[in-house]
């Protein structure tokens, strides 16, 4: 009897495969570029025949408008980069403490696992805006003494919480992604379970999870514009600003472009960084 | 005398894997434990240097007691090292880096004194030529042999060996137990389980015979694997020339 993976059947397959992606590999950069640019025609064709484009390019492509606002809004964009870069180095250290907190075994770390749980409960529990409006107006008004009063300051506490709350969770399937037989390995050297944490465990874990971190990191430089509701002023509140003089919309246009042209970018790097990680990884188990 | 095992008993919940072990282990001695799968063997060997806590008996290093929490696990692991079937080497670090890392955090050496007694153990056992590379770029029985010289590098007073090579290919395991030849010939103290019988017949000072959680038989290995008393053992050792691996 022939089994289905019978060498016989299967020769023939892979010659076939190989063969089409070459064809892929020669014509695939034409038609896809033919098919985008047929796209393109198709789409400006359509908008630019509508009876109302006319009103749609004055009310947010009014270029004009963008240059005028460009440096209040290119200052504001500024406070947004300084928020999530600082917000993400905050994130990255205190979602990591609190899933080592976490993930420490043995009834001597209950306590700091039930708390480690709780603060991951809390925080991803609840939605980013209340945090900002309870946080950001609420501790400012109590005017408690030695502690900060801006809206900056609560308002990226309230995100570095919140997103440290998911952060956490992402760095815990790293480390539950490794296998147990290196704790087991780390510990019969006579290392204690934080040295095994710590020298065998974590920089495998990490490893594991910067495509995640990094996909986390794209989406933290869109969330910190909510800040905008505190009165901070960045790019979104800025544009908001002229947009309510102006009445017009091409302001937040300008707004969003400064901020796809961040967030495109690291997207795709953050995709080709993932892409070769797997590469690699496949290479070291062949 | 070196271990001492007293009325070892653990369970896995309902499970009772270790029945009331006893198991002496003099200085420079080579004992190698046999028996079928799942009798226990890898327990016992992690309840020694700690790793699985016992539910009862007791477990002396130099007449020291070690078990119940006597003694602090992680200094017996340095006196005590052990070495799995699956290496276990830390993927993300060069050989070096895997073989320096528990004598320097661990037993606090010093890193240059460390790095360089690695180097030479690894000279003296064929890698010297593998310092530098990470281990998925080892053959398995280089793996093997540099996990075993991990477990060295700290210099332990007693090595376990769990089934080194059984995650091995026929044609690795020869250079595997040239090493673990050449430790016992140097007196280094060894508790090995093992399916290699003739191996075993080869290296060790006595075999200890398990099953279902239990020691039935002990003693020179001419002797437990040539005129064995016990049936349990008779039978056992029948299926293994059976299997062809006497
Ligand atoms: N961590 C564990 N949790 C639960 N049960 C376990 C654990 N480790 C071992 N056991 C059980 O204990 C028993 C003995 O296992 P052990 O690994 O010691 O046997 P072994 O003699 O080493 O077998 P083999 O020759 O296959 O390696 C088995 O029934 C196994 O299922
Ligand atoms: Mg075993």
């Amino acid at each position: 009897m022939n089994s289905p993976l019978s060498a016989q059947d299967h020769e023939p397959l892979t010659g076939r495969g190989r063969s089409y992606f070459d064809q892929e590999g020669a014509r695939g950069a034409l038609i896809a570029f033919v098919s985008t640019l047929a796209f393109i025609v198709v789409v400006l064709l359509v908008i630019g025949r509508s009876e109302n484009w006319p009103t749609v390019q004055r009310s947010f492509f009014d270029f004009e408008l963008m240059w005028e606002s460009r440096s209040v809004i290119w200052r504001g964009f500024r406070t947004n980069v300084w928020m999530f870069m600082v917000g993400q180095v905050a994130i990255m250290a205190l979602a990591l403490l609190i899933a080592v907190m976490r993930s420490l075994k043995g009834p001597a770390f209950l306590p700091v696992r039930f708390l480690a749980i709780v603060f991951i409960d809390f925080f991803r529990g609840i939605p980013i805006i209340l945090g900002l409006l309870l946080f950001g107006f609420g501790i400012p008004a109590l005017r408690l003494p030695g502690l900060p009063n801006s809206a900056v300051f609560w308002g990226l506490v309230v995100v570095v919480l919140s997103y440290s709350a998911y952060t956490a969770e992402v760095y815990r399937s790293g480390i539950d992604a490794v296998p147990d037989s290196q704790r087991l390995s780390a510990a019969s050297l006579g290392l204690t379970q934080w040295q095994g944490l710590r020298y065998a465990v974590l920089p495998q874990a990490i490893r594991n999870v910067i495509p995640a971190l990094l996909n986390g990191f794209v989406s933290l430089q869109k969330d910190v514009a909510l800040l905008s509701v505190l009165g901070v002023r960045e790019a979104v509140r800025e544009a908001q600003i002229i947009t309510g003089r102006t009445f017009n919309y091409s302001p937040y246009v300008f707004a969003a472009a400064l901020f796809l042209a961040i967030s495109i970018p690291s997207a795709r790097f953050a995709d080709w960084y993932t892409a070769r990680d797997r590469a690699r990884r496949s290479q070291g188990a062949g | 005398m070196k271990l001492e095992m007293r009325e070892i008993h653990k369970s896995f919940g309902s499970n009772h894997v270790l029945k009331g072990i006893d198991l002496d282990v003099d200085e420079h001695e080579v004992v190698c434990l046999i028996g079928p799968s799942g009798c226990g063997k890898s327990t016992l060997l992690r309840t020694i240097n700690l790793l699985e806590k016992i539910d009862q008996g007791t477990i002396r290093l130099e007449g020291q007691l070690i078990s119940d929490g006597a003694a602090n696990p992680n200094e017996i692991r340095q006196r005590i090292g052990i070495v799995f079937q699956s290496y276990n080497l830390f993927p993300h670090m060069t050989v070096l880096k895997n073989l320096t890392l528990g004598p320097i955090k661990a037993n606090g050496m010093d890193p240059t004194a460390a790095e360089a007694k690695a180097k030479d153990l690894l000279d003296r056992f064929g890698l010297a030529d593998k310092v530098h590379e990470y281990p998925d770029r080892l053959s398995g029985g280089q793996q093997q042999r540099a996990a075993i010289v991990r477990a060295l590098v700290g210099d332990p007073e007693v090595l376990l060996l769990d089934e080194i090579t059984s995650a091995l290919d026929p044609e690795l395991v020869g250079e595997v137990l040239s090493v673990i030849r050449e430790l016992a010939t140097r007196g280094l103290t060894m508790v090995l389980a093992t399916h290699e019988m003739g191996f075993a017949r080869d290296v060790a000072n006595r075999v200890v015979f398990m099953d279902a959680g239990s020691v039935v038989e002990t003693g020179p290995p001419s002797q437990v694997l040539g005129t064995p008393v016990e049936a349990r053992t008779q039978q056992f050792l029948a299926r293994v020339i059976e299997g062809g691996r006497l």
